[in-house]
């Protein structure tokens, strides 16, 4: 759809606009409570309840010096990159729980990596607010870092980074408040994606079936669909209390789940446009820092900051499991591609997979 | 370049600045072209007219029912519950993180 200038009216002044950006708030409002029937936990009541969950940490992989901030799979379903306070990216092998290439990047706080979907490059930037390309070598002397290539440039910390369906794009969410895709041959800029008021932290590219847009969230507490063609943010969301430390698809690409420092993940389906589930309870008073589904998007596994992972039963709402397992805050949580395990990460410097 | 930089920096410390004196965020329309746009009646006609133009493209959305939205979620659960693994759980012998020794790896 394409944006409806407003007609610069010579009448125009803040007030009448302010007046009709409240009278279209409390629209959006009215339409969306119209067609809240029905509460996600009640329709999901005639299913059955899950049984007990016995997962446990398989594998641990130590081997960085700081708090790892984050980890991306590889699609061959072994690999894992993760990244460091202390600037440092390691390419693990998890089956087997070496290392499998190690690369000093100039800038500490490395907040975010991908994984190419080729599985021949990784893609990190933190504080050097860029985002750079390394192409995986086979030669296992090869510095890596002389063939690294800078392609996101953002006038502040990068917070996430993620390739779409190949290796030649990424995007990238920062503290400037901004999103963009980037060609990564030529470090051009393809779009930006202008609209949240405060740090952007986290983002997530729509599964390919359902076409080409991302969600984004931000310190600004809402979280944000762009259309990747035109740049559009087509639906906001805001209902967190506190920023949002991560987003994620669910598995058919209809709703999404978020995870915010207000202690509570929240589900918003896109089709309703609006949140349909909050998984929270009493006890849990700290933030959660990353959130990820499982296959068939039945559990949500949240990782907090008091340590634990959180695994909730998506449909009713209630929660299923709790892991303990790490020495500090989990910073990162991931589940395999083929839905296997999963992978968190963890300040107190190891990344567990849990399966 | 350097201006650009002198500019860059400047905008910065004014950044610092108001978060210190407690002023609210800083404004959305910090572009990417880094120019820097100073806080006029002007600007604030132009961003609350963005604001209102992004309100009517949300409320002009086609929605559809909780219930059938929540049915939806549902079935696609039930489709895809049997080949998730975390969910039913496989056999060790399926599973490459789980040892088939009898010990588990730390």
């Amino acid at each position: 759809m394409a944006a409806q200038e407003v007609a610069a009216q010579p009448s125009d002044t803040l007030a009448t606009l302010k007046t009709e950006s409240e009278t279209l708030k409390t629209k959006l409002e009215e339409e969306r409570a119209k067609l809240h029937d029905v509460e996600l936990h009640q329709v999901a009541e005639k299913i059955e309840a899950l049984g007990q969950f016995v997962m446990k940490t398989r594998r641990t992989l130590k081997g960085h010096g700081n708090k790892v901030l984050c980890m991306d799979w590889c699609k061959d379903k072994r690999r894992i990159v993760s990244s460091s306070q202390d600037g440092k990216v390691i390419v693990w092998d998890a089956f087997t729980t070496n290392k499998e290439h190690a690369v000093t990047m100039p800038c500490t706080w490395v907040m975010a990596c991908a994984y190419a979907p080729s599985g021949c490059a990784v893609a990190c930037g933190g504080l050097d607010n860029k985002c750079s390309v390394y192409p995986l070598s086979l030669d296992k002397n090869e510095n890596l870092a002389a063939k690294k290539k800078s392609v996101a440039m953002h006038t502040n910390y990068l917070s996430a980074c993620c390739f779409t369906n190949s290796d030649m794009q990424i995007l990238t969410s920062s503290g400037d408040g901004t999103c963009a895709l980037w060609d990564v041959e030529s470090g051009q800029m393809l779009q930006s994606f202008h609209g949240h008021a405060a740090d952007v932290l986290c983002l997530d590219l729509a599964p390919s079936e359902t076409g080409n847009t991302f969600v984004s969230g931000g310190c600004d507490k809402k979280a944000c669909v762009w259309d990747m063609r035109t740049g559009q943010c087509v639906q906001s969301f805001e209902t967190h209390e506190s920023d949002i430390n991560s987003v994620r698809y669910y598995p058919s690409g209809d709703a999404f789940a978020s995870g915010s420092d207000d202690a509570t993940c929240r589900l918003y389906d896109l089709r309703a446009d609006r949140e349909v589930a909050i998984y929270s309870k009493e006890s849990i008073i700290f933030g959660a820092s990353s959130v990820d589904f499982s296959l068939s998007g039945r559990l949500l596994f949240g990782g907090y900051n008091d340590y634990t992972i959180n695994v909730w039963d998506v449909l009713k709402g209630t929660r299923v499991s709790i892991l303990f397992g790490h020495e500090n805050r989990v910073s990162t949580l991931r589940v395999s591609p083929d839905g296997t395990a999963f992978c968190s990460g963890s300040w107190d410097h190891t990344l567990r997979i849990w399966a | 370049m350097s201006t650009t930089n002198n500019i860059a920096q400047a905008r910065k410390l004014v950044e610092q600045l108001r978060i210190e004196a407690g002023i609210e965020q800083f404004s959305p329309f910090i572009r990417h072209d880094n120019r820097w746009q100073r806080m006029s009646t002007t600007n604030n006609i132009a961003q609350a007219r963005k604001l209102v133009e992004q309100l009517r493209i949300e409320a002009g959305i086609e929605r559809i029912k909780v219930s059938k939205a929540a049915a939806d979620l549902m079935s696609y659960c039930e489709q895809h519950a049997r080949s998730d693994p975390l969910l039913v759980g496989v056999p060790t012998s399926e599973n490459p993180f789980k040892d088939k020794k009898p010990c588990i790896i730390l």
